[in-house]
């Protein structure tokens, strides 16, 4: 890994300034401190006494992000008992598909309208790239309530680093989130049920978070068979094929990875050949083919579409991210313990088996253009967010933290029925991140229109399909000077 | 009392004086916009590389037309589309707004057209949404509809290349054929009714009347109204981005959901704005076509 490096950060001020304006204001701050303050208790803080407004950029529709806004009234607690200053916070919601370009078109005009972002993880580049947000390597070293122990380098990958494999920190896990595969226990461990799958396959049906553990999909695929039932309106699972956003991508990305295949070089830039693989071809045949198992329509399917069908009682299994657990689990399927959420199966046979999902979840960043007292409430609510008492609340609430020492505390696993699976695939080299360039969104809508081509038969062959969003990425990349290869020729070929 | 001022008295400075404020916002709001986007449209930029601005001359324009993902598929869908659209809300307009022209003393024909006009009032947005439910497989009205009638296989509208495109069509319709019908009764309301009773003196055919007098009165109204949708048919964006996101794969993918995309998704500034000039260009002949067409006859009667 190299070490950080620092880049101009667009500031009005430069960061660095605005960082030692900060110390500045503290030292002021603490010699010229009220005895007052100390004789309550509280700590010498530049903002005692004031009222700060704050606003917060979060992701409309999304339980994780509205979960930090329900919990910012425990910041506000937190800073009067202990700095004696109050924050004010507002809040602006963007679907994911906008919140880029809701939190983009402010900061190019460096606007503090939004002092802190909960972005998605590969907006980092982009956000980062034009010195948008904050890098935070100084602000880790002069906190060390921010020098966390991650659960795993998967964290750091994902939510923090930009550019991939360096140590420059541009964000913060505001929720940890993976693909878990939320089953009908009721059903799974009815006895007819089981019977019948003994019965016609031969195999004991998987009862058992450790049974799922060792599952495969071809395995999984009978399961599914056995409680696919469109006569009853039941089918055996569902997964994303929406061309919305990422949907179709973050699902069809876990048959990709875990038999081999690979969307890119980052160090070269180069998608062409590496796209657009046999493996990739293949596992693209196999994830269309799962649609049998699916109710119809799923080519529609997005995160708002199976929280549907499964809370409707319309499939058997759902695979669907951690993160909306809450929504997953009704309080009626909660009352009746209907709902078991286990780790989603490996792909490929043999020893060879493998299961390398996509990673979800979501950093907060800092607004690079806040002025000195919003940057410094940005920073004394990142501290009060990484304290193992919010870290667990929020956990108690329905998030996901991304700290080893919440994640490994006692009854950790207890809290919520994703928590084993979504730390199970938080373990190293179990989920991975994609791209973090600042071309993320370009790179992705062509892969979205060509996944989801072939996903609804537009286009025929899964090859075809992805060279096209092999060409077109390599060509998007060149442009942006990060590929050193231009298209090959036969690329002037490639349609959907 | 005070005179006013001396250089009001001037006619002419009046004139500018009142059409100022209108001028200042058109400048402001619309020429200065205008020229800022051509002047885009030569220049290499993204919003998020970090880059400032590059000059790239024609290269943006070049890129679109050789481009692989490049306009003319878009282009083509997007006129077909338009062409669809126009005729059939023009055709429905027409056979609704005669109906009701047709039957004043009709009870509830109020009522009847508030209903009619409901869907043009809707947030595009939020007709999008609903309509995507309504089309659902799974959960979606019209399948449960058509099971009524014996359908055993649900239609997947939105999700299935065959139907997406059609469906999207068919939502623009509901909402805008309402529009071509109040353009429609304006056009026969501009009909005087001396010359309709005349015709009738005159023993002039349904047809003959329709020809002679209606169309000769109501045209420039139906042509306006024609005018206006084929320019907001060449638009549709917030239709679609609820309904389909321009997908399956790229069946729904009209020129402004492509430019939507790369402009408030990719960020790549100066690309779309060169795309936007072509757009507007395009959108300025197909006006001029529709005036031309409009002030044909008159051309001639001078001629």
């Amino acid at each position: 890994m190299t070490k950080y490096t620092t880049r101009p950060s667009g500031l009005m001020m430069p960061r660095r300034q605005v960082l030692k304006g900060i110390g500045a204001m503290t030292a002021a701050a603490a010699m010229s401190m009220p005895v007052t303050n100390r004789a309550f208790g509280q700590e010498a803080h530049p903002l005692a006494g004031r009222t700060i407004d704050m606003n917060i950029l979060g992701i409309a529709g999304w339980l994780p992000s509205s979960l930090s806004v329900a919990m910012t009234p425990l910041f506000n607690d937190y800073v009067r008992d202990r700095y004696g200053y109050e924050v004010e916070f507002a809040f602006a919601e963007a679907p994911f598909s906008d919140l880029f370009q809701r939190a983009a078109t402010s900061l190019a005009t460096r606007s503090q309208e939004f002092n802190i972002i909960i972005s998605d993880s590969q907006w980092i580049g982009a956000l980062a790239e034009p010195g948008w947000i904050l890098q935070l390597n100084d602000v880790i070293a002069a906190n060390p309530g921010l020098d966390i122990d991650w659960y795993s380098q998967t964290v750091i990958d994902t939510y923090m680093a930009y550019p991939d494999g360096t140590e420059n920190i541009w964000g913060l896990p505001q929720e940890g989130d993976t693909i878990a595969l939320f089953i009908r226990k009721d059903m799974l461990h009815d006895e007819a049920e089981k019977a019948a799958f003994q019965e016609k396959y031969g195999m004991p049906l998987p009862q058992t978070f450790e049974d799922f553990e060792d599952l495969t999909m071809t395995d999984f695929e009978k399961v599914a068979d056995h409680f696919n039932r469109p006569d009853e309106e039941m089918w055996g699972t569902a997964m994303q094929y929406s061309r919305v956003y990422d949907f179709v991508t973050c699902y069809l990305y876990p048959f990709m990875f875990s038999q081999g295949g690979d969307i890119w070089d980052a160090s070269t830039g180069q998608v062409e050949g590496i796209l657009n693989s046999d493996i990739n071809a293949m596992a693209m045949t196999q994830m269309k083919d799962w649609l049998k198992y699916q109710p119809p329509g799923a080519t529609n399917f997005g995160i708002a579409e199976q929280i549907d069908v499964f809370t409707t009682g319309k499939v058997f299994s759902c695979f669907q991210w951690a993160a909306v657990g809450l929504a997953m689990i009704t309080e009626e399927m909660k009352a009746n313990d209907q709902v078991m959420v286990v780790a989603p199966p490996k792909h490929g046979t043999g020893d060879a088996a493998d299961r390398i999902y996509t990673m979800g979840g979501q950093p907060w960043v800092i607004n690079a253009f806040n002025d000195e007292e919003k940057m410094r409430v940005a920073i004394d609510f990142m501290n009060w967010w990484y304290l193992p008492e919010t870290a667990l609340e929020f956990a108690r609430r329905g998030g996901n933290p991304a700290d080893r020492p919440t994640l490994t505390a006692d009854g950790f696993d207890d809290i919520n029925p994703w928590n084993r699976a979504y730390k199970y695939m938080l373990e190293p080299g179990r989920s991975r991140d994609f791209w973090h360039h600042p071309k993320y969104a370009e790179m992705l809508a062509v892969q979205q229109e060509a996944f989801t081509s072939y996903m609804t038969g537009q286009t025929a062959d899964p090859m075809q399909a992805l060279n096209y969003a092999a060409c077109n990425q390599q060509q998007i990349l060149f442009d942006a000077g990060s590929a050193a290869q231009s298209p090959s020729r036969s690329c002037i070929t490639a349609t959907l | 009392m005070a005179q006013p001022s001396s250089l009001l008295n001037d006619r002419r400075t009046l004139v500018f004086v009142l059409l100022a404020p209108v001028l200042a916002f058109f400048i402001v709001f619309n020429t200065i916009p205008t020229l800022w986007l051509l002047g885009l449209s030569f220049y290499n930029y993204s919003l998020t590389s970090g880059m400032p601005p590059e000059f790239v001359g024609f290269t943006n324009f070049v890129n679109i037309f050789f481009n692989r993902n490049g306009i003319w598929s878009d282009l083509s869908r997007t006129f077909i589309f338009v062409a669809c659209a126009v005729s059939l809300q023009t055709l429905l307009g027409l056979m609704l707004g005669f109906l009701f022209w047709g039957s004043r003393n009709m009870p509830g024909r109020r009522i009847a057209l508030t209903l009619l006009f409901t869907p043009m009032v809707l947030t595009p947005v939020a007709t999008g949404t609903f309509w995507r439910f309504i089309y659902d497989p799974t959960f979606g009205a019209l399948n449960a509809l058509m099971g009524l009638f014996g359908a055993t296989e649900p239609i997947n509208f939105l999700g299935d290349p065959t139907f997406a495109y059609w469906a999207v069509l068919a939502v623009d319709c509901w909402m805008w054929t309402p529009f071509m019908t109040l353009m429609t009764l304006a056009a026969l309301g501009s009909v005087p009714k001396a010359e309709l009773e005349a015709a009738e003196v005159d023993r002039l055919t349904w047809f003959e009347q329709l020809r002679l007098i209606v169309w000769h009165h109501g045209k420039f109204i139906l042509m306006l109204g024609m005018l206006l949708r084929t320019i907001d048919s060449f638009k549709t964006l917030d239709l679609i981005i609820p309904m389909t996101n321009g997908g399956p794969g790229q069946q729904t993918r009209l020129v402004a959901v492509e430019l939507n995309k790369q402009a408030f998704q990719s960020f790549n500034m100066g690309w779309s704005s060169a795309y936007a000039v072509l757009l507007l260009l395009i959108s300025i002949a197909m006006t001029s076509v529709f005036i031309h067409v409009l002030n044909l006859r008159r051309r001639r009667e001078r001629s």
